[in-house]
């Protein structure tokens, strides 16, 4: 099966789905390829019963419109469920394979969101550890709690939605951690006091805890897990933290669940197998480059691709909606005025750049790492098999380790460890820019790709 | 309600949820052994990307529970090795 389309938007999340409402009423015909079951992405993921839906979500009413808009617009055709496994430009087509066939356009916009971003510690990968994502999908997309004796830990504004829903829905929150300091804040405040929306709906949050008697405890951070006698997790190690991350004291807690996230890490493999031009900020966060119309750098004349949304730099779901708005308007060259809607842009950027430097990342959390710590999940690779090939083999760069251990080349290809290791291995940007490509883009057998007459 | 069974026995669940989230409801959380040390793995990102919660379903390996909704009569195993 082949399918055209003028406009593809790849991503049914915020950015995905405003891209394509702007787009499809600028004129255009929009395929939007989605991922998921339901439409609404990670930030809008929901049961599909109006009335729980309504209590999981911060605004679900502008989600609920947004999506509604998409699925009643004549103009757009959604596939949902569809995973893209391979893309290529080829004879001046933008090529995106799935195993239902391939897509075809000219005009790109891809908004593939983000996950997630995990650190390794000891005892990560027993079972009952898990992202605040994950905690977040089963409770917005399933209706379930994810256990009962729940701690929430990392660092971010995202740990407060997340603690306060499970709260809410009757899991006992015996502790909610957040590694930067309290004063975080008060650094940087001038540039968040400008967003005055984000401050309350924070505020909104804590209240919410408290009412529960939750209290939010700065500078610590789960430093290890521990499974009982079945295998699955039974308590954790607690630290208290210095300035630079490192182990001051400790405690131990007991819990089923522990979801400990460190913000997000955006998703760049389609975008970086297309060959757009990436970049890296201090963080070492890799993200799509784009000009003010939300247009990518690449090196094909006779396509255009766009991005929009967590991919070109983690900044929440307001920020997405306006990327969106704006790469629908480009893609369909409307001469609408969009210096309102970049006006706002730029604003949120400034916002949630701000927002980064309350919450950063230390290098500190590899003093948590022990000899046994599993780096690679899928490969079950540990940190004493990454020191033995750096050792043995005088490897010095990520690529090489990957290499001699197959750390990052298990099923998730790398999207679980890879930044960890990159950071680990003090990657330079170029190198973590080349780790970013995914030649195949999602596991398929070879039964599926002869199917499709490839072979 | 809906019934599958899980390592031979039947579960009764909601219809629309996932394997992952069907197992949870039910205390269990363990859905594959790892292929090199047989170590317990469950749900993880819950999105799909890290493949930790691999299981088998209806004798196929590899399928990943936090994104595979449960069907009636459905046959779920924990997955042992690759």
């Amino acid at each position: 099966m082949e399918v055209r389309y003028q406009v593809i938007v790849l991503g049914g999340g915020p950015a995905g789905l405003n891209a394509a409402k702007y787009a499809a009423n600028s004129g255009c015909e929009v395929g939007l390829i989605d991922a998921g079951t339901r439409l609404g992405g990670q930030y809008w993921r929901h049961t599909g019963h109006e009335e729980f839906d309504q209590t999981v979500h911060h605004n679900f009413d502008q989600g609920s419109l947004l999506m509604d808009a998409v699925l009643a617009n004549p103009r757009i055709t959604i596939h949902s469920d569809t995973t893209i496994w391979s893309v290529s430009i080829i004879n001046d087509e933008i090529v995106l394979r799935t195993k239902d066939g391939a897509f075809i356009t000219q005009r790109l916009i891809i908004a593939t969101g983000a996950y997630d971003r995990t650190l390794p510690f000891p005892g990560w990968d027993i079972p009952g550890v898990m992202t605040p994502g994950a905690a977040q999908s089963l409770l917005k997309g399933q209706g379930v709690l994810a256990g009962k004796r729940v701690v929430v830990a990392g660092t971010g504004p995202f740990l407060l939605p997340v603690a306060s829903g499970l709260s809410n829905h009757g899991a006992s929150l015996v502790g909610l951690l957040e590694a930067s300091g309290k004063y975080s804040w008060a650094k940087n405040s001038l540039e968040l006091l400008r967003n005055p929306a984000k401050a309350v709906e924070g505020l909104g949050y804590l209240l919410e805890l408290r009412r529960g008697k939750v209290a939010l405890r700065f500078r610590q951070a789960v430093v290890a897990a521990h499974a009982g006698a079945d295998g699955t997790l039974e308590s954790v190690t607690i630290a208290n933290i210095d300035s630079a991350w490192q182990i001051r004291s400790t405690y131990k807690l007991s819990c089923d669940v522990v979801a400990v996230g460190w913000g997000f890490t955006a998703d760049t493999a389609i975008a970086s197998s297309l060959g757009l031009t990436l970049e890296v900020d201090e963080e070492g966060a890799v993200t799509v480059v784009v000009d003010d119309d939300q247009c990518a750098t690449q090196s094909n004349s006779a396509t255009q691709i766009y991005a929009a949304g967590e991919l070109t730099g983690i900044g929440g779901s307001d920020l997405a909606l306006v990327e969106g708005a704006i790469a629908g308007l480009a893609v369909a060259d409307s001469t609408s005025d969009l210096k309102a809607l970049k006006k706002r842009r730029n604003k949120l950027q400034r916002f949630a750049k701000a927002l980064t430097k309350v919450y950063p990342v230390l290098p500190g959390w590899k003093s948590w790492l022990s000899e046994e710590t599993t780096i690679c999940r899928c490969e079950e690779i540990s940190y004493s098999d990454i020191d033995a090939a750096k050792e043995e083999f005088d490897a010095h760069d990520a690529r090489s380790i990957k290499l001699l251990t197959r750390c990052g080349m298990g099923l998730c290809q790398g999207r679980i460890c890879g930044r960890a290791i990159a950071d680990l291995m003090n990657s330079t940007p170029q190198e973590r820019i080349n780790a970013t490509t995914r030649p195949i883009l999602s596991p398929i057998t070879l039964g599926e790709v002869a199917q499709e007459g490839l072979l | 309600m809906i019934t599958f069974t899980f390592e031979g026995l039947p579960l009764e669940v909601q219809p629309g949820i996932s394997i992952a989230a069907a197992l949870i409801t039910h205390g269990e959380r363990i859905t594959r052994l790892t292929r090199f040390n047989s170590n317990p793995r469950g749900l993880f990102c819950g999105i799909g990307a890290c493949f930790d919660c691999l299981i088998e379903v209806d004798g196929q390996p590899n399928q990943r529970s936090c994104i595979t909704t449960v069907k009636e009569g459905m046959v779920v195993k924990v997955q042992r090795g690759s």
